[in-house]
């Protein structure tokens, strides 16, 4: 809501200067959002006088003038106009000015001659009237004087912010009396009321509501003979401080009145409503029928429902209620007649009208939040008051008034102990009492229980706790005592899943990754481009009203987002990425309401560890890089069973691929990312990945472990290196070690898996260090060589291998 | 030459040699030669038993003496040579200690996650524990028990994302659905009351969404922290209270805070908080657009209809809530330039943290 404070001044006498009006209402609920001074748009522009006027040398059409702009100084100005003699007074901008449409005025040279400046036409500085020629001032205008202050422009505008409960605010009378109410002074009321003439508007106008629960109140006047043509500067001035744009005499007296009393109003040209068989134009207010059609002041035709309200005459709706008028029946150039709507729609169906349709007009933000019906008939009579003055019609006698539902004002009470005790403040019920009178309310009893009445123009105090806001809000929250809760029944922490989620990003980072986040909201077409297909039966989560194509589904997997972190990374030169996110994912099903969600936590790495450095080469990370960073987060968590095994996974490259388990139960995957999919995502290979589901982990995640006892005896460590076919794997081998070792086998360490000479094609050689150890002695050297001596026996055997000579 | 005469000649030339030993190893080899088992006192040594018997005991006192004086001396010169080898050493094995260290990069935390991890430990220190909720919501929570009935003007403000609502219902509004992307953590509040009895002190940071065009200052998907408490004999002090605590633990004990009436639906009566700012002090500068103060969190005692939809008497109990926007505070606190930064991984970014 914007508010000239010139305006303001003739509702109430504001004389604090700005800064602490503006505090005032910044502390009593109604935020300032910005101050403008708009006599600053006009810097630079003065009263000037035209002393010499010459024909230019090289053009027929240009004048060159010098200009006397106050203080002995004399400006050459180059000047297109026609309209003015040498001794008129006219506003001149210097150079340096900005004129309202945004042009700076510079030093410039027109045809070889030099202008330092420009002699202003009205319209060259936003204010209405003729623009063919430059603005004449009067006689008397002070030569030198700031054009602003001459013409009286310099004003101040706030930009309120009204909270949606304060519709009474949103209007020059309601700010001046919140105003008035925060700063205990008297406001004024306006109220003009029309000299009427002619036949009573009864006699040619009827209105009927058909449905009360919709319009309370419908009210219609009727001017006759109307001017249509353009307003008066003053008009202009007051309504495009406000916010809106001039369109003739009629449709800016119903904003102005709009914005000075809160009530939206409509113009209908008379001529263009349908009447009865007995001549009389017949407003009806009724909810549209499924299907009809209107064509709105907008120009675009609007297919209504059986939820929208119309007014309509006996043709069909003219205009959608409360929201936007109908382009076949608005104020035009040829309007002789006008008919005036001022009324009350309920709040509920404007605003599902104006949210479904796509309208928010000044009108429909005023009724969805509420507007004083009690107030219909005064603002009919001021705009149709200004109607005649300005547009010189004749206002019809009477003003035909459809009030089936009159306002009935609300006594509330307010119990002092409970607003003491719901504030934890010690006010009085003086206090309270001045305070809600203050706000227009009549009190009545005391001093423990307070019957309120409010004023009709509040319709949001509803109940106590409304009161006992207000009541704060206006003896100052800065007033309140701070405390500290007292209750005793409460203890602090996290829930064990998400103390396990914060063990888990800290294993992470520990390892070397870096949290990330990103978008939910991704693109349909991602989880094609991973293969990531649906499960049967499986829906994607779809927005209905996305931002745009590429963010219209809800993730199903982090790894998108994060292979766009990748890549987003590399094509800014950045190889080396390790990065993490923990967040949900959203899956669903047809006929299901609410999508499930899980939290995945999800890594990617890309690049080394580090870059080369000179004592560490940078070592390109492998998929076993992310099983190592998965190893660490499982000990971490004391997950002792988790563990990978071979599995194909679309978005996975085959062979680098696996499930992440926990006995036989899948939590996951891991491996390197498939290059064609990086290739859709614009990243380079090799990317390692993996994804687990957090609550699956924390499940089976161990605050407790069990403490074995350190070694007391020393181990020995013999060194066998076993040559099998390929497809042995390095588990199937430690798992026969295990067997075959028993209890004297301590560890079993791979150190190296050999390729090549002196192993045939298709085999390895794995060479692994076993250390035997027992708990209770130490071994003897015989001891030790038959026990290895027949777990090498056994494990070959088992595996298909041969000792490596 | 009498076998004593050997013994001393052998004795000078092993003392000789000694002394030119130029290395540990060549002094072994001299040890070796004189005294090994087959070295030149045992070969001397050996003819002892062909000398007569009277004469054995006085060779056998200067081969005691000349393997005493040899074994000194190898000692002697052993430890001479043994520093000499220490200094070479280490003299060899010196670095640039100015070096890099070798690499073990750790992770770091996302600004935003590291922030809200900060305010929640405030708010256990205070009693609180954390509480969750679904990201996609159904408009009951999101705006219906937070006293925003279907036709509230507040709806419109809201810039909801909606989901299609694949259950068969139809929402009164065109465009609109039943299901949601929150657009605050509210309904983690709602969620809470119907599960627990007060005494409530909860705090629920998380993901939420408002369909914003991301620019510098917004972002559609961002995080919000909420707070409730619910308790006999809770005031608006109390919130007053609580909140100055945070602001002076979050900000620094020197940031005072400002409490500006507001509305909002779910509660009654409501405020806006601001801190005073922190560049200029509370004077006005650009950072702070003149005011002096930056806007942090919403708040307010929780309307009456809420706990009328979750069941606590109003009589009883009464509550506050509290909102903040964890972006807002990074902006804030760190200046971040651009809030889409935060959505980017960018390696260069994240590492500051």
């Amino acid at each position: 809501m914007l508010v000239s404070l010139k305006w303001l001044n003739e509702f109430i006498d504001v004389d604090l200067p700005t800064e602490e009006l503006v505090d005032r209402l910044d502390l009593t609920g109604t935020a300032v959002e910005s101050v403008k001074k708009l006599g600053e748009a006009m810097e630079g522009i003065v009263v000037g006088q035209i002393v010499e006027k010459n024909r230019h040398p090289d053009a027929d059409k240009l004048w060159v003038t010098v200009v006397d702009v106050g203080f002995d100084e004399f400006r050459s100005i180059v000047c297109g106009a026609q309209n003015f003699e040498a001794g008129d007074k006219v506003p001149v901008a210097l150079p340096g000015a900005t004129l309202p449409g945004g042009i700076t005025i510079k030093k410039t040279k027109l045809r070889g001659v030099t202008s330092e400046g420009m002699n202003c036409s009205a319209a060259e500085l936003g204010l209405a009237g003729d623009s063919s020629g430059l603005l004449i001032l009067p006689e008397d205008a002070p030569v030198g004087m700031p054009f602003a202050e001459y013409h009286g422009s310099a004003d101040t505008v706030l930009e309120l912010e009204i909270t949606p409960n304060r519709p009474d605010c949103l209007s020059m009378l309601g700010v001046a009396r919140e105003i008035g109410a925060i700063l205990d002074r008297p406001y004024r009321t306006p109220g003009a009321v029309p000299s009427e003439t002619g036949a009573p508007a009864a006699d040619e106008v009827r209105v009927a509501i058909d449905d009360p629960d919709l319009c309370p109140r419908y009210t219609a006047r009727l001017i006759r003979g109307v001017k249509v043509g353009p307003s008066p500067e003053w008009l202009v001035e007051r309504i495009t401080a406000s916010g809106a744009r001039p369109v003739n005499n009629v449709v800016d007296i119903t904003n102005y009145v709009l914005f000075e009393l809160g009530q939206p109003l409509h113009a209908f040209d008379a001529a263009t409503l349908g009447r009865d068989g007995d001549g009389k134009i017949a407003i009806s207010v009724r909810r549209a029928s499924a299907g009809e059609k209107l064509t709105t002041l907008d120009g675009v035709e609007r297919a209504l429902t059986e939820s929208d309200l119309v007014i309509a005459d006996p043709k069909g709706a003219v205009a959608l209620a409360g929201v936007m008028g109908g382009a076949d029946t608005e104020v035009s150039d040829e309007t002789v007649d006008v008919l005036l709507e001022s009324a009350a729609f309920a709040s509920a169906s404007t605003s599902r009208t104006s949210r479904s349709l796509g309208l928010i007009s000044e009108a429909s933000m005023r009724f969805e939040r509420g507007v004083d019906r009690t107030g219909n008939v005064t603002a009919s009579d001021e705009a149709a008051a200004l109607i005649a003055q300005i547009a010189g019609g004749e206002v019809a006698p009477g003003v035909v008034d459809a009030y089936p539902v009159p306002y009935e004002s609300v006594t509330r009470e307010l119990r002092m102990a409970r607003l003491n005790a719901v504030l934890g403040t010690t006010i009085s019920p003086e206090e309270a009492t001045a305070i809600l009178k203050r706000l227009g309310a009549e009190v009545e009893g005391g001093p423990h229980l307070l019957s309120v009445t409010p004023p009709s123009f509040r319709p949001d105090l509803e109940r106590e706790i409304d009161l006992v806001e207000e009541v704060v809000r206006v003896w100052g929250m800065e007033r309140v005592p701070s405390t500290l809760p007292a209750g005793r029944g409460r203890i602090g922490g996290l829930t064990p899943e998400q103390r396990w989620r914060e063990r888990a990003g800290e294993s992470l980072r520990a390892c070397g990754l870096n949290e990330t986040m990103t978008y939910a909201f991704v693109d349909p077409a991602d989880h094609e481009r991973i293969g990531h297909a649906l499960e049967e039966g499986e829906v994607l989560v779809e927005l209905l009203n996305p931002m745009s194509a590429e963010q219209a589904v809800m993730r199903r997997s982090l790894l998108p987002g994060l292979l766009r972190s990748v890549s987003f990374n590399q094509r800014r030169g950045v190889e080396n990425v390790h990065l993490y996110e923990i967040g949900s994912v959203f899956q669903t099903t047809d006929g299901r309401k609410q999508p499930k969600e899980h939290t995945r936590i999800t890594g990617v790495l890309a690049g080394a560890w580090h870059p080369a450095a000179w004592n560490a080469p940078a070592v390109p990370l492998d998929i076993f890089d992310g099983k190592g960073v998965l190893e660490n987060l499982a000990r971490e968590l004391g997950v002792e069973r988790l563990g990978v095994r071979e599995a194909a996974r679309p978005w996975l490259q085959p062979g680098r691929s696996a499930e992440v388990v926990i006995g036989k139960n899948v939590i996951g995957w891991l491996g390197e990312v498939y290059a064609p999919v990086l290739e859709t995502f614009d990243a380079q290979g090799p990317v390692t990945a993996f994804e687990l589901d957090m609550a699956a982990l924390a499940r089976e995640a161990r605050g407790v472990r069990e403490l074995t006892d350190v070694p007391r005896h020393p181990a020995v460590e013999l060194d066998v290196a076993i040559v099998v076919d390929e497809d042995v794997t390095a588990l199937r081998i430690e798992q026969s070690m295990r067997s075959a070792g028993g209890k004297l086998l301590d560890n079993v360490r791979l150190f190296d898996v050999y390729r090549g000479k002196g192993v045939p094609e298709g085999r390895k050689s794995m060479a692994y260090a076993l250390s035997y150890r027992a708990p209770d002695r130490t071994l003897t050297a015989e001891e030790v060589e038959g026990v290895h001596a027949k777990l090498v026996r056994k494990v070959t055997s088992a595996v298909g291998g041969e000792l490596r000579g | 030459m009498t076998v004593i005469d050997e013994l001393h000649a052998m004795r000078d030339e092993a003392l000789a040699a000694i002394e030119q030993a130029g290395d540990l190893a060549a002094l072994d080899d001299v040890r070796v030669k004189f005294l090994g088992k087959k070295g030149s006192l045992t070969q001397i040594l050996r003819g002892l038993g062909a000398l007569p018997a009277d004469e054995r005991p006085a060779v056998g006192k200067v081969s005691n003496e000349v393997r005493a004086a040899l074994e000194a001396a190898i000692d002697a010169r052993n430890s001479e040579l043994s520093a000499v080898a220490l200094d070479a050493r280490i003299a060899a094995e010196a670095v640039d200690v100015t070096l890099p260290g070798r690499a073990h990069p750790v992770g770091t935390r996302h600004l935003i996650e590291r922030i809200t991890a900060e305010i929640s430990e405030i708010f256990i220190g205070l009693g609180y524990r954390i509480a969750e909720g679904p990201e996609v919501e159904l408009d009951y929570y999101n705006f219906t028990a937070l006293n925003t009935p279907p036709d509230h003007p507040a709806r419109s403000l809201a810039d909801t994302f909606y989901v299609k609502d694949l259950s068969g219902d139809v929402a009164a509004v065109t465009g609109e659905s039943d299901v949601l992307l929150r657009t605050h953590t509210s309904p983690v509040q709602v969620r809470t009351m119907e599960r627990e009895q007060p005494p409530i002190y909860v705090l629920a940071p998380g993901k939420v969404y408002r369909r914003d065009i991301p620019d510098p200052s917004h972002l559609p998907q961002f995080t919000q922290v909420e707070g409730l408490v619910v308790d006999e004999g809770i005031t608006f002090g109390d919130l007053k209270g609580t909140l100055e605590h945070f602001v002076c633990e979050m900000f620094g004990a020197d940031r005072r805070t400002r409490f500006r009436p507001h509305f909002f639906p779910f509660t009654e009566p409501s405020a806006e908080v601001d801190v005073s700012c922190g560049i200029c002090g509370g004077v006005g500068c650009r950072f702070c657009k003149g005011t002096g103060w930056l806007e942090i969190l919403g708040c307010g005692m929780v309307d009456p209809n809420v706990f009328g939809f979750v069941g606590i008497d109003t009589e009883r109990y009464t509550g506050f809530a509290f909102g903040m926007g964890v972006e807002r505070i990074a902006a804030l606190k760190y200046n971040i330039p651009d809030l889409r930064m935060l959505l980017e991984g960018d390696m260069r970014f994240l590492r500051q943290f």
